[in-house]
């Protein structure tokens, strides 16, 4: 018997029962068994496999399942609170790119105007249009430099030394 | 008789579809009949993978909650319990490195007693005391054979999967299903001979 024959018949043996074996395989295998004690004690240890096991009985406890669902529910609640925050943020997001857009644009038109009234070169409007919307940050930086708030700076160091902690951890 | 034309012509929408169309709203009505459904089946599979009742319910419900935040990535062309199974088998992999990278064997609780209640089978008491004494020593020789075997045994044997639908939940190929089986029933050799005869 070669080694391809034990194969074949230990490919049948593992598929029976759940793949359609054909009927001429079926026949082969029979005559093959009855020939190779190896190929059939296999066959009869693949049969007590899946009895034994099919007859072991594991069950879920209600508690188990109602624990389960409760969960499932209070997560998907959950996520779809969170896609809906998601969905707000594009939104705003969005809008926020589309009236940035527009009024840079109205800017842009209100510093040429200004400068073509006033006599001032062109090449002027870029950069004090930059400056105009750079100028509450730097008049609130220039604040903050010359008054220093102390729970702030307090609150900073708490942080930084927070995250630190974290890393060596 | 346009109504009878066109419901022929109309495929009806196959209950894996209604599953995968269910689980991308993230419908709790649907999971909630789903996990009554596959209840048992689910955690027999996670109790064998680890061998401890509590990891195994932990893992039950980790199962789920995976269900619900993956459902998208169903698509309903292969049978619900093969998808739901790689995510139980994903979940206990996941859990297994997290807690022990070197074997799953480690997972088992050795505190834990006899794993599962074999089943009564048998008319009368002496039937009843033989069969649970085979079913005592298949488990624990159940118990011995390395989680990679005893998987694809539940796997083949209690879930009743196909060799390739077993190969695609764990993403090996087919021969080394086979393969495992094989390598799977003889471990159980000495546990089986009394029965197998």
């Amino acid at each position: 018997m070669t080694n391809q024959e034990h194969e074949r018949a230990i490919d049948i043996i593992t598929r029976q029962g759940v793949d359609d074996i054909a009927a001429h395989d079926t026949a082969w295998l029979e005559s093959h068994l009855a020939q190779c004690s190896e190929c059939a004690e296999y066959a009869a240890l693949v049969a007590s496999t899946g009895q034994l096991l099919r007859a072991v009985a594991v069950t879920a406890s209600p508690a188990l399942v109602s624990t389960t669902q409760a969960r499932v529910r209070a997560r998907a609640a959950q996520l779809r609170e969170h896609q809906a925050r998601v969905v707000l943020i594009a939104v705003s997001f969005c809008i926020g790119v589309l009236s940035s857009t527009v009024s840079a644009w109205l800017w842009w038109r209100v510093g040429g105007w200004v400068a073509e009234h006033v006599g001032l070169p062109p090449s002027y409007v870029a950069p004090g249009i930059l400056l105009f919307w750079l100028l509450p940050a730097i008049v609130i930086a220039v604040l903050m430099l010359a008054f220093p708030h102390h729970g702030l700076e307090q609150s900073l160091m708490l942080s930084l030394a927070r995250e630190r902690e974290g890393e060596n951890r | 008789m346009v109504a009878t034309a066109f419901s022929s012509l109309v495929p009806m929408e196959t209950e894996e579809a209604q599953i995968a169309r269910g689980l991308r709203r993230r419908d709790p009505d649907l999971l909630d009949v789903l996990i009554e459904q596959y209840q048992h089946r689910l955690l027999r599979y996670l109790l064998h993978l680890t061998g401890n009742r509590a990891t195994a319910e932990d893992l039950f419900q980790e199962t789920w909650l995976r269900v619900l935040e993956k459902g998208h990535l169903y698509d309903g062309r292969n049978r619900f319990v093969t998808w739901l199974m790689s995510i139980a088998h994903n979940v206990a992999i996941d859990h297994l490195r997290k807690r022990n990278p070197s074997s799953l064997d480690k997972m088992k609780d050795p505190e834990d007693g006899v794993p599962f209640e074999p089943e009564a089978s048998g008319p009368s008491p002496l039937d009843l005391a033989v069969a649970r004494q085979q079913h005592e020593m298949f488990d624990a020789a159940l118990s011995q054979v390395p989680p990679l075997f005893r998987e694809v045994l539940v796997l083949r044997f209690q879930e009743q999967m196909k060799l390739e639908e077993i190969a695609k939940l764990i993403r090996i190929p087919v021969a080394t299903v086979k393969t495992r089986i094989y390598r799977g029933v003889m471990a159980l050799r000495p546990a089986l001979k009394g029965n197998a005869q």
